[in-house]
C-alpha cells in the first residue's frame, strides 16, 4: 500500500505547498444556522416567492366615494393574492410568535434572577399573545366572515 | 399524573392508545362535513378519474386494468391508462373492496373511495406519532398526531370524497420517513428493507415520491459533510437505495426514470459518494493518521466533483433526461409563467401567500420555528433529517400552494416538539419524583444521544449554552410562582382550543365543498343546492349518442368521462400540450375558424361553464386568458394574447372590451341569449354577476352551433355543433314550408330535386323524413 501510494513521487518532486483551510470556513454554530433558517422562514411565509413571480404592488389603493384614492393594506376576499407589505407584516408576526415561545423556554436558565425571569416570561408571553391576536385581526380583514356562521 | 399507580408503563401505553384512537376518530369525523351536508359523492376533478379507474379495475381485474386503453379520453389519440397512472390508490381501495367482499360485507366501491382518505388520515396520525417519537419523545409524538389529525393543510386534500393520490401518499411519506429514521438509528438491514418497501408503496401512490428520493440522499450527504458518517448510515442507505431503485422501477408509469432522469440523479450520486467514503474509512485503518487527513479531504472533494461531472456529461450527451418542466419550475420560479402556461394555469400551482400559511396551519405556523430551534439546539443524526425536511418543505410550500401538503406533516411534528417542551417546562412540578418521571419519559432519546452525540455537543453547542442545559437538569426549587405557571398554561390551552375551532371552521367552510354540487345561502340563512353539473352530465348521458365527442376545457374532462360517460378531447391528465392548445385555439378564435378546428376534431358537442347568472367565479370566462395563453404557446401566428385586452390593457367583457374577445367562440357560447335575460328587477338585462358588468356584445346569433341544453342556473351550457349540411341551407320559416309542399310540381322543386342523392333523406325540422322521399 505504502509503495503504491508513493509511486508517483519517484518521478515527481513534491512542491513545498502550504494549503491551509481558510479560517472562515468552519462549521457554522447552531445559532447562526438557526437565524439563517428563521430568516428564510420569515421570507417564505411572507410570500416572497409570490411577490417575485406575480409582482403585486407594495400597497394597494381604492377610490372612496369622494373620489380620493386611499391606500389599502390588505387585499380583501382574495385568498391567493396579497400585497407585499401585508405579507411581510404577517410574516413578522409569525416570527414574533415563534420568538415568544423561544423566550418562554429561555426563562428556565437557573442563573437568571427571579425578576428577570418574570420579565422574560412577560415579554415572551406578550409576543405570543400579540402575534396571535394580530394574526386574528388580519384574518378578519382578509376574510370578513372568518369564524362566523 | 402521580406515580402512585402500580404500573406507570401500563398507564402510559393506555394513554398513548387512547389519544391516538381519539385523534383518529376526530380526524375521521371532521372530514365528514361534505358527506353529511351533501351526500356520499366523489369530489372535484381528478378523483373522478381515480374513481372511474378503480371501478374499472374492480370490474375487470388488475391485469385488464394494467392493459386498459381508454379510447374515450383524448379523442382521437386515446390514453394508455395502465401505463400512465400511479396505481397505488386503485389497488388500495380495490384491495379493501376485495377483503370486505370476501368477508361478505357488500360495500359499493364508491363508498370505499369516498371514505378512503379520512380513514388513511388516522394512519397518517399514527405514523406521525411514530416519527416524532423517534425524533423527540412520546409526548411530542402525541401532540403531533393530534395536530395532523385536524390541521386544515392536510384536511384540504383528504376530506371524504376527495379520492386522490395525496390522501394515501402522505401516510406513505410519513411512514417511509419513520422507517428511514429508524433504520439510520439502528443500522439494521431489516428496517432499511422495510423503508424500501414503504417507499415502493409511495412510488406506486404519488408522483411526490421524488421528494423522498431527494430528501433521503440529502440527509445522507449532509451527515457526511458534518462528519457524522457511520456504518449504520452506510448499511441503511445502500440497502435502501438499491432496493428502492429496483422496487420503484416496477411501477409501469415510473419505468426507467429512476436511472434516466435528473430528478433521481442526486440519489445515485450520493450512493457513489457513500461508497467512496466507506472505502476511505477503510483506508484510514491502513494509512497513518497524518497522511490520511489530507488524503481524505482531497479524495472526498474529488469524488464529489467526479460524480457531479459524470451526471452533467451524461445529461449533456442525452443519456439522462434533463429536469422536467414541473420540477424545473420549483427552482426557477419564473420558468413556468413564461414557458409552460399549462402548469402555471392551475390555481394550485400558484405561489403561496402569507394567508395560506396562516389559514392552513394557524398557531402551528409560529411554533414551527420553535420546534426547529430545539432540534437544531440538540442536534443528532435523525434531527438533521427533520431539519432538512423542514427547510426544503418550507421552500417548496412557498413556491406552490399545492405543496403546502408536504409542509404540513413536518410543521405538525415540530409544533408537537415545541408544545411538549413548553408543557414540560411549565406543567411539571419541580420536585424529585417528577424529575424522575421526566427521565423515564425521555429515556428513549437520551440513550441515543449518549451514543451519537458526544462529538456533536462539543462541536455544536457553545460553552455557555451547555452550562445552561446542565443547570436546567440540576435545577431545584428556585421555581416560578404557581400563578405564573397556571396563567401561561391556561393561555396556551386556550390557544390550542382556538386552533381546534379554527380547524373545524376552515374544514367546514372552505374544504368541504364537493365542487360538483354547489351550495348557496340565502338572506335568511337557508341553503339552496345547485346541482347543475350533474344535471348537465346526466343530460349528456341520456340524450346524446354513446360515441358523441364532447369538447370542453380540460378541467371538466374527467367529470364528463366519469359522469356522462362520453368521449372527451382533453382532460385533467394534461400530457399533450398541443392537443390542449388546439382546444384553446378553438375556444379563442372566431366562430367560423373555430368551426374548422371542431370539424377536424370530430366534435359533436361543446360544453362551457358559465357562472354569470349565479355568480360562480370559477367559470370559463375567468379561465379564458389561460386558454389564450396556452393556445398562443402553440400557435403564435394565429392567437395573440394582447388582442384580448382592451386598449387600456384590461381584460373585460363589457362594451369597452376588445372586439376579438367579444366575438370569440367562448364569449359567444357563454353569453348566447344572455343579453335578453334580466336577473332581477333592479339590474339591467345582460348583467354578469361575476364580473359585475353589463356584457358588451348582446345581440348575436350562432351560425355553426346551436344551443342544445342549458341547466337551471345556466351554470353549464351545452351546444351542438351543426353538420355542414345544416347551416349552408337557408332557414325556412314554417309558414313557407307548407307553400313549398303545395308547389311540389313546380319548376323550382324539380330543379332542386335534380341535385339530391336518391336514397339520402334530407332532414327538415318538423317534417317526417319519409314525406320528403
Amino acid at each position: 500500500m505504502e509503495y503504491l501510494y508513493s509511486l508517483p513521487f519517484l518521478v515527481l518532486e513534491v512542491p513545498h505547498l502550504r494549503i491551509k483551510k481558510p479560517s472562515w470556513l468552519q462549521q457554522p454554530s447552531a445559532m447562526v444556522m438557526y437565524s439563517l433558517v428563521l430568516f428564510s422562514y420569515f421570507l417564505v411565509t411572507g410570500g416572497i416567492i409570490y411577490d417575485v413571480i406575480i409582482e403585486p404592488p407594495s400597497v394597494g389603493s381604492t377610490t372612496d366615494e369622494h373620489g380620493h384614492s386611499r391606500p389599502v393594506a390588505f387585499m380583501p376576499y382574495r385568498v391567493n393574492g396579497q400585497y407585499i407589505m401585508e405579507g411581510l407584516a404577517s410574516a413578522f408576526l409569525f416570527s414574533l410568535g415563534g420568538l415568544g415561545f423561544v423566550v418562554l423556554d429561555q426563562t428556565h436558565g437557573a442563573t437568571t434572577p427571579k425578576l428577570n425571569r418574570i420579565l422574560l416570561i412577560a415579554v415572551g408571553f406578550l409576543f405570543i399573545l400579540v402575534s396571535f391576536f394580530t394574526c386574528w385581526i388580519f384574518m378578519r380583514m382578509k376574510l370578513p366572515g372568518y369564524l362566523r356562521t | 399524573m402521580k406515580t402512585t399507580v402500580s404500573n406507570p408503563s401500563g398507564w402510559k401505553s393506555l394513554i398513548t392508545f387512547t389519544v391516538l384512537l381519539l385523534a383518529w376518530l376526530s380526524g375521521f369525523s371532521s372530514r365528514l362535513f361534505a358527506v353529511i351536508r351533501f351526500e356520499s359523492i366523489i369530489h372535484e376533478f381528478d378523483p373522478w378519474f381515480n374513481y372511474r379507474a378503480t371501478a374499472y379495475m374492480v370490474q375487470h381485474g388488475f391485469y385488464q386494468f394494467l392493459n386498459w386503453f381508454d379510447e374515450r379520453a383524448w379523442y382521437p389519440l386515446g390514453r394508455i391508462v395502465g401505463g400512465t397512472v400511479y396505481p397505488g390508490l386503485m389497488i388500495t381501495s380495490g384491495g379493501i373492496h376485495y377483503v370486505l367482499h370476501a368477508l361478505n360485507i357488500p360495500v359499493h366501491i364508491r363508498d370505499i373511495c369516498v371514505f378512503l382518505a379520512p380513514v388513511f388520515s388516522g394512519l397518517t396520525a399514527i405514523s406521525t406519532y411514530l416519527l416524532t417519537k423517534e425524533l423527540w419523545s412520546a409526548g411530542a409524538g402525541l401532540f403531533a398526531a393530534c395536530f395532523i389529525a385536524i390541521v386544515p393543510g392536510y384536511i384540504s386534500r383528504s376530506v371524504a370524497g376527495s379520492y386522490d393520490n395525496e390522501g394515501i401518499a402522505i401516510f406513505a411519506l410519513q411512514y417511509t420517513y419513520y422507517l428511514w429514521v429508524k433504520s439510520v438509528k439502528t443500522g439494521s438491514i431489516f428496517w432499511s428493507c422495510l423503508t424500501a418497501l414503504s417507499y415502493f408503496y409511495m412510488v406506486s401512490a404519488w408522483g411526490g415520491y421524488v421528494f423522498i428520493i431527494n430528501l433521503i440522499p440529502l440527509h445522507v450527504f449532509v451527515l457526511l459533510l458534518m462528519g457524522r458518517y457511520s456504518n449504520r448510515l452506510f448499511t441503511s442507505y445502500t440497502t435502501f437505495y438499491i432496493l428502492g431503485l429496483l422496487f420503484s422501477m416496477q411501477i409501469p408509469f415510473v419505468g426507467f426514470q429512476p436511472i434516466r432522469t435528473s430528478e433521481h440523479m442526486a440519489a445515485s450520486g450520493v450512493f457513489a459518494l457513500v461508497l467512496v467514503v466507506a472505502v476511505l474509512k477503510y483506508m484510514q485503518s491502513v494509512l497513518s493518521k497524518a497522511e490520511f487527513k489530507y488524503f481524505f479531504t482531497f479524495a472526498a472533494v474529488a469524488a464529489a466533483a467526479f460524480v457531479f461531472l459524470t451526471v452533467v456529461i451524461l445529461t449533456y450527451l442525452g443519456f439522462i433526461a434533463p429536469w422536467s418542466g414541473r420540477f424545473y419550475s420549483l427552482w426557477d420560479t419564473g420558468y413556468a409563467k413564461i414557458h409552460i402556461p399549462i402548469i402555471a394555469s392551475v390555481s394550485e400551482h400558484q405561489p403561496t401567500t402569507w394567508f395560506s400559511f396562516f389559514f392552513d396551519l394557524h398557531i402551528l405556523v409560529t411554533t414551527f420555528p420553535v420546534g426547529l430551534w430545539y432540534c437544531i439546539k440538540d442536534i443528532n443524526d435523525e434531527r438533521v433529517f427533520v431539519v432538512l425536511y423542514a427547510i426544503s418543505a418550507v421552500y417548496f410550500a412557498g413556491v406552490m400552494v399545492r405543496l403546502m401538503l408536504t409542509l404540513t406533516p413536518v410543521v405538525c411534528m415540530l409544533a408537537g416538539v415545541a408544545f411538549s417542551r413548553l408543557f414540560e417546562l411549565f406543567l411539571k412540578e419541580e420536585d424529585g419524583p417528577a424529575a424522575a418521571a421526566a427521565a423515564n419519559a425521555g429515556d428513549s432519546d437520551s440513550d441515543t444521544e449518549a451514543s451519537g452525540d458526544h462529538k456533536s455537543r462539543n462541536m455544536y453547542d457553545k460553552a455557555g449554552k451547555l452550562r445552561k442545559m446542565k443547570h436546567e437538569q440540576q435545577r431545584d426549587n428556585e421555581g416560578l410562582g404557581m400563578n405564573i405557571r397556571t396563567i401561561v398554561i391556561v393561555a396556551v390551552m386556550m390557544m390550542l382550543m382556538m386552533f381546534a375551532v379554527h380547524c373545524t371552521w376552515v374544514t367546514s367552510n372552505s374544504y368541504s365543498s364537493p365542487s360538483i354540487v354547489l351550495a348557496s345561502y340565502g338572506q335568511d340563512g337557508s341553503r339552496q343546492i345547485l346541482d347543475d353539473f350533474r344535471e348537465a352530465y346526466h343530460w349528456l348521458s341520456h340524450n346524446t349518442d354513446s360515441d358523441a365527442r364532447v369538447m370542453s376545457w380540460w378541467d371538466y374532462g374527467y367529470q364528463i368521462a366519469g359522469m356522462a360517460n362520453r368521449t372527451t378531447l382533453v382532460d385533467n391528465n394534461t400530457w399533450n400540450n398541443s392537443h390542449i392548445a388546439l382546444v384553446g385555439k378553438a375556444m379563442s378564435s372566431k366562430e367560423e375558424d373555430a368551426y374548422k378546428i371542431m370539424v377536424s376534431l370530430d366534435v359533436d358537442y361543446v360544453l362551457v361553464i358559465f357562472g354569470g347568472v349565479i355568480g360562480y367565479s370559477g367559470d370559463d370566462i375567468n379561465k379564458f386568458l389561460w386558454m389564450v395563453r396556452i393556445a398562443e404557446g402553440e400557435h403564435p401566428k394565429d392567437i395573440h394574447e394582447s388582442d384580448y385586452f382592451s386598449e387600456r390593457g384590461e381584460f373585460r367583457v363589457d362594451a369597452e372590451g376588445s372586439q376579438t374577445l367579444l366575438n370569440c367562440l367562448m364569449y359567444k357560447l357563454c353569453y348566447y341569449r344572455f343579453g335578453e335575460l334580466k336577473l332581477d328587477y333592479r339590474s339591467p338585462a345582460g348583467f354578469d354577476r361575476v364580473r359585475n358588468v353589463i356584457i358588451g356584445n348582446k345581440n348575436f346569433d350562432l351560425k355553426y352551433l346551436e344551443e342544445a341544453y342549458t341547466t337551471e342556473h345556466w351554470l353549464v351550457r351545452i351546444y351542438r355543433v351543426k353538420k355542414e349540411s345544416e347551416f349552408n341551407r337557408p332557414r325556412i320559416p314554417v309558414a313557407d314550408r307548407s307553400v313549398r309542399i303545395a308547389d311540389l310540381t313546380s319548376k323550382k322543386a324539380r330543379q332542386r330535386k335534380k341535385g339530391s342523392i336518391k336514397s339520402k333523406p334530407t332532414v327538415v325540422k318538423g317534417r317526417k323524413p319519409a314525406a320528403k322521399l
